[in-house]
C-alpha cells in the first residue's frame, strides 16, 4: 500500500468513526438528561454540547456524502446527454460546487476569525467559541478535497457523475 | 429582479446536476453578493446556526430510531402481525402488506425506509403467492407513503422547525387522515381482490394472533411513548426522537437480538450520512429562505395573490399546484424548505391553520413521492422489487386516483386535520 492510500484510508476512517460517535454521543446525551430531569437533575452544557456536535456531525458528514455518492441531485436531464457532453457538463457541475465551497470556506473563516479576535467563551461549555467552530473551513476543504477527487475522476472516465448510477435505490432519508 | 436572478440561478444548477444543497447555497449566495449589503461572513454564520436549532435535532434521532427498527427484526414482526390480522380476507397479503407500511409509519418518519422495512419482505412474499409483480410494487411503493403522514414525521419535524409551528400537535392532526388513507387503500385492495379473484392466506388461529401481537408490541408501543411523553409535558418532540432512538436499540440488540453489537457502529454511520445529508440540504434551505426574506419575496408574492382576490379555496388550489409541480422534481423536505417560507405568510394572512396547511403540504409530497420524474418511493420500489422503473411507475399511477380523493378531502375539510389535536385540548 503506498503512503498516498494510506492517508487516504485513514481519511475515510477518521470521517466513519467521528460520524458514529458523534451521533451516539448526541443521542446518549439528550437521553440521560431526560432520565437526570425525572429526578430533579441535569447538566447545564449538555444542551450546547449537543447542538455543537450534531453541527460537526454534519459538516464532516458532507464530504462523506460526496464520497458514498447520496447528495441528492436532479439528474435526469445530465443522464439523456451523450457521454462526452455527459462528462463535459459534470466538470463544470462539480467546478460550480468547488466554487461554492471556496465561498462558504472564506465566510466560515472570517467568522472564525471574528470570534477568535473577541476571543469569548461559548455559553456554557468551558471553550472559546472559535474553537467549537473551526470545524467550518476544515470542513469545507474536506468537502473541496471530495470534489477535487471525484473531477478527477470523472475526467479519466472512472466515474460518469456526482449521483450513484442507480437511482435512489436504499436511500432512508426523505 | 433579484427573484428572477435567484430562481434561474437555482434552476440552471439544479438542471446541469448539482446536488440540491449546493444548488440552493450557490443561488442564494450569488443573488446576495450582486444584490444586497450582506456579507459572506453573515451567511456562513447562519449556515452554522441552522444546524444549531434545537428542534431540528429530532431528525437525526428519527433516522437513527428507523434504522435500528430496520435492520432489527422490527418491520419483519410488524409484517407477522398484519398478516395474522387481515391475511385471511381475499387479497389478504396485499392488505397486510399495507397495514405492515402503516405500522411502521408508526415508528419511522421517512416514507423511502417504509418502502425498504417492508417491501424487501412483503413484495417477493405477494408475488410467490400468485400476484403480479406489478400489482406488488404499486401497493409497497404508496402505502409507503404513509411514512411521512402518520406520525413521526421528518417533514412535518421540518416543517414544523421552519414555520414555528407546534410539532407535537402536527404529529397528532396527521393521525385522521393517516388513518383514512390506511382505510381508503385497504378498500381498493378489497375492491380489486374481488374482481380479480386474488388468493387469500389460511386464517391464524386466535393464539397465533395474540402471539404475533405480543411480538409486534415492542415496535408499536413505540408511537404511544412519544405521543404520551410529548402531551403529558415528560418531553420535548426532540427529546421523545432521542428516547425513540434509545428504545429501538435496546429493542434490537437486546429484546429480539436481531443485531449484534458489532453491528452497530455501522447502524450509527448509516443514520448520520442520512442525517447530513438532509441537515445540508436544510442549512443551505436557510440561507435561501433568508434571501428570500431580504429581498422581500414573500411580501411581492403575496400582495400579488391577495390583489388577484382569490378566495382561500381558489388560493389552495393553486397552493396544491405548486406543491405537485415541485414534488414532481423534487424530494419532499426540499420542497417543503422552499416553498414553506412564500406559503406560509399567504395563507396566515387569508386565515388557514398552520396545522391543517402543514397536514394538506405532506399529502401532496406523498403524491409526489410516487410521481414521476423524480419520485424517491418509485426509485426505492423499483431497487426492492428488483423490477424496471418503468414497471413501477405504470403500477403506481391507479393508486393516485386514492391519494388524490385523500387530499381534496385534507384540503377542503380542515376539520379533518384539526379535530383530533382539538379534541384533546392542545389546540
Amino acid at each position: 500500500m503506498s503512503i498516498a492510500t494510506l492517508i487516504k484510508n485513514t481519511i475515510d476512517r477518521l470521517e466513519e468513526g467521528f460520524m458514529a460517535l458523534a451521533l451516539a454521543f448526541m443521542t446518549l446525551l439528550t437521553f440521560t438528561q431526560v432520565v437526570l430531569r425525572e429526578f430533579g437533575a441535569g447538566w447545564v452544557w449538555s444542551l450546547e454540547a449537543t447542538t455543537y456536535t450534531f453541527a460537526w456531525m454534519v459538516l464532516v458528514g458532507m464530504s462523506y456524502g460526496v464520497r458514498t455518492k447520496s447528495h441528492i441531485a436532479v439528474d435526469l436531464f445530465a443522464r439523456k446527454l451523450p457521454p462526452h457532453i455527459r462528462r463535459i457538463v459534470a466538470l463544470i457541475a462539480v467546478g460550480l460546487c468547488l466554487l461554492y465551497c471556496g465561498f462558504m470556506f472564506y465566510g466560515g473563516s472570517i467568522f472564525v476569525d471574528r470570534l477568535m479576535t473577541l476571543g469569548n467563551n461559548a455559553r456554557d461549555i468551558p471553550l472559546p467559541r472559535w474553537v467549537l467552530t473551526g470545524i467550518m473551513p476544515i470542513a469545507f476543504t474536506l468537502l473541496a478535497y471530495r470534489f477535487i477527487e471525484l473531477a478527477w475522476a470523472i475526467n479519466k472516465g472512472t466515474e460518469t457523475g456526482l449521483t450513484a448510477d442507480h437511482g435512489a435505490a436504499n436511500r432512508n432519508e426523505e | 429582479m433579484s427573484a428572477i436572478f435567484l430562481l434561474i440561478i437555482l434552476f440552471t444548477c439544479l438542471a446541469v446536476g448539482i446536488p440540491v444543497a449546493i444548488s440552493l447555497g450557490l443561488a442564494s449566495i450569488s443573488t446576495i453578493l450582486l444584490f444586497a449589503d450582506q456579507s459572506l461572513l453573515s451567511l456562513a454564520q447562519r449556515f452554522f446556526h441552522t444546524m444549531q436549532i434545537y428542534p431540528l435535532l429530532a431528525v437525526p434521532f428519527f433516522i437513527l430510531a428507523a434504522t435500528f427498527m430496520t435492520t432489527g427484526g422490527v418491520a419483519k414482526r410488524m409484517i407477522d402481525f398484519a398478516n395474522a390480522l387481515v391475511g385471511h380476507f381475499r387479497g389478504g397479503l396485499a392488505m397486510a402488506a399495507l397495514l405492515a407500511c402503516a405500522f411502521f409509519s408508526a415508528v419511522s418518519g421517512s416514507a423511502p425506509a417504509t418502502v425498504v422495512a417492508v417491501g424487501s419482505v412483503m413484495i417477493g412474499g405477494m408475488i410467490n403467492s400468485g400476484y403480479s409483480p406489478r400489482f406488488a410494487s404499486g401497493v409497497i411503493c404508496n402505502a409507503g407513503t404513509l411514512g411521512i403522514l402518520i406520525p413521526p414525521s421528518l417533514v412535518m419535524v421540518i416543517y414544523g422547525a421552519v414555520t414555528e409551528s407546534s410539532i407535537g400537535n402536527l404529529f397528532i392532526a396527521g393521525m385522521l387522515p393517516g388513518l383514512i388513507l390506511t382505510l381508503a387503500m385497504m378498500g381498493t385492495v378489497a375492491f380489486i381482490a374481488r374482481r380479480q379473484d386474488l388468493p387469500r392466506q389460511p386464517k391464524a388461529s386466535f393464539k397465533e394472533l395474540i402471539r404475533a401481537g405480543w411480538e409486534a408490541l415492542w415496535g408499536l408501543v413505540l408511537l404511544l411513548i412519544i405521543l404520551g411523553g410529548i402531551y403529558a409535558g415528560i418531553f420535548t418532540p426532540t427529546e421523545a426522537a432521542a428516547v425513540s432512538a434509545v428504545y429501538a436499540f435496546l429493542i434490537a440488540v437486546f429484546v429480539y437480538r436481531d443485531i449484534r453489537f458489532k453491528d452497530v457502529p455501522k447502524v450509527l454511520t448509516e443514520s448520520a450520512k442520512t442525517t447530513a445529508m438532509l441537515m445540508f440540504i436544510i442549512a443551505n434551505a436557510y440561507l435561501f429562505a433568508f434571501v428570500l426574506t431580504t429581498e422581500q419575496i414573500p411580501q411581492a408574492a403575496s400582495e400579488w395573490i391577495i390583489s388577484l382576490g382569490l378566495p382561500p379555496w381558489g388560493f389552495l388550489i393553486v397552493v396544491n399546484i405548486l406543491l405537485l409541480v415541485f414534488g414532481n422534481f423534487m424530494e419532499p423536505t426540499s420542497v417543503v424548505l422552499i416553498l414553506t417560507p412564500i406559503i406560509f405568510p399567504i395563507a396566515t394572512q387569508m386565515g388557514i391553520d398552520p396545522i391543517h396547511l402543514g397536514v394538506m403540504m405532506v399529502l401532496n409530497m406523498q403524491i409526489g413521492l410516487v410521481t414521476p420524474p423524480v419520485g424517491l418511493n418509485l426509485f426505492v420500489t423499483a431497487s426492492v422489487a428488483k423490477t424496471p422503473m418503468e414497471e413501477v411507475i405504470r403500477a403506481a399511477v391507479p393508486w393516485l386516483v386514492v391519494l388524490f380523493s385523500v387530499l381534496i378531502i385534507v384540503t377542503y375539510i380542515p376539520w379533518v386535520s384539526l379535530v383530533v389535536p382539538t379534541m384533546l385540548g392542545v389546540l
